[in-house]
């Protein structure tokens, strides 16, 4: 079952960088989804925080994307590496909770394929599901 | 700096097991520092704290506190108004932190989340080295500021074992020889003459074997 279908609640953190009319473009897909999809537009990857990944879930989300410019093109050169080891880092925390690694997900985008962050925000919500609603999840938030 | 390092969740949860309201306080020295007990761990902590008591069940309140220091008085008296309130603190403190916490409000249940390890210094960005073990002698002046005590596997004082391999320590080859390093400073400083008189053994007395030591300063004293 793809996530859309699943009644996922979805995070999405990602560098502005990825699409500049990220404001605009990710409209339409939060009005058509209301609370069940989060953006997070960051001003590189890298300035994404362990912290902010525990509240995304505490708060509801089942599944956390992180999306992270291509190898070699953060505009801050290392941002997007240091991305990665912070998701590393906190999903061997939430293990230790008994949670999935997999709610945390890193999505690095390939270069020269650029994508609006809506166009990516609906193809993550067309993939599988590899998780379901999160155990920590009080009440619904739809 | 002293350091120190999370204990498992699975450990911590087992001291919070009879509680519900907890206070998790954090230290915004050392062990922010080595980013184990900072602001921001307090944050982590009570976090996953929170999102484990849900998804198990329990009812479980967290308040979260750092004190800049959790080792002196003036700091953790901070702590007087809201302390009552909980059941249990948490303390991200290095155990001398728990221990001063402890010490102020003796009828508080306070539990460490951090297991406490050594004084070092931040090498790099997420590196910690532990470089000294406290002897109560200090010998840096001899050996270039290099400490044979903590960085010397074997403790040697008037010489190297003779064992390193390219620089590295034969006890341990991620561990640079200490007396290579020793040796090379003195050499540049021009001063191989510190390693004429020969060290006698260290004094432990001076660390151990009397119970906790103390430094009284009464010019420090009211």
């Amino acid at each position: 079952m793809d996530q859309k279908s699943a009644g996922l609640n979805i995070a999405i953190f990602f560098c502005q960088q990825l699409d500049p009319d990220q404001d605009i473009n990710r409209r339409v897909i939060e009005k058509e989804l209301g609370e069940r999809i989060r953006f997070f537009p960051l001003p590189c990857s890298g300035r994404i925080d362990p912290l902010h990944l525990m509240h995304a879930l505490e708060s509801g989300a089942d599944k956390v994307y992180v999306v992270t410019c291509p190898e070699g093109a953060c505009r801050y050169r290392e941002g997007n590496i240091r991305a990665g080891k912070r998701i590393s880092y906190t999903q061997t925390l939430i293990e230790e909770i008994g949670l999935e690694r997999d709610r945390l997900e890193l999505i690095i985008t390939s270069s020269g394929n650029s994508v609006t962050i809506d166009e990516l925000a609906r193809e993550l919500l067309a993939s599988k599901a590899s998780v379901g609603p999160s155990p920590v999840r009080v009440k619904d938030r739809v | 700096m002293i350091t120190a390092e999370r204990k498992p969740i699975t450990e911590i949860r087992e001291l919070l097991e009879p509680y519900r309201k907890v206070l998790v306080v954090g230290c915004g020295s050392c062990v922010a520092e080595c980013a184990a007990g900072g602001e921001k761990e307090v944050g982590l902590l009570s976090s996953a704290l929170r999102m484990d008591a849900k998804a198990h069940g329990k009812k479980m309140e967290i308040k979260e506190m750092t004190l800049d220091r959790q080792c002196v008085y003036e700091f953790i008296d901070q702590l007087t108004d809201v302390i009552g309130q909980y059941d249990v603190v948490l303390s991200l403190a290095c155990g001398a932190g728990v221990q001063a916490v402890a010490e102020v409000f003796p009828k508080v249940h306070i539990f460490p989340a951090l297991n406490t390890t050594f004084l070092g210094e931040t090498k790099e960005a997420g590196l910690w080295v532990e470089n000294c073990r406290g002897c109560g002698d200090c010998k840096l002046g001899v050996f270039a500021a290099v400490c044979p005590v903590t960085r010397c596997a074997k403790g040697l004082f008037n010489g190297p074992c003779g064992g390193s391999r390219t620089d590295r320590c034969e006890v341990d080859p991620e561990v640079p020889c200490a007396w290579q390093l020793i040796i090379s400073r003195l050499e540049d400083m021009g001063r191989l003459d510190l390693l004429r008189k020969v060290q006698p053994p260290a004094d432990w007395s001076k660390q151990q074997g009397k119970g906790p030591r103390k430094i009284r300063r009464e010019d420090q004293r009211t």
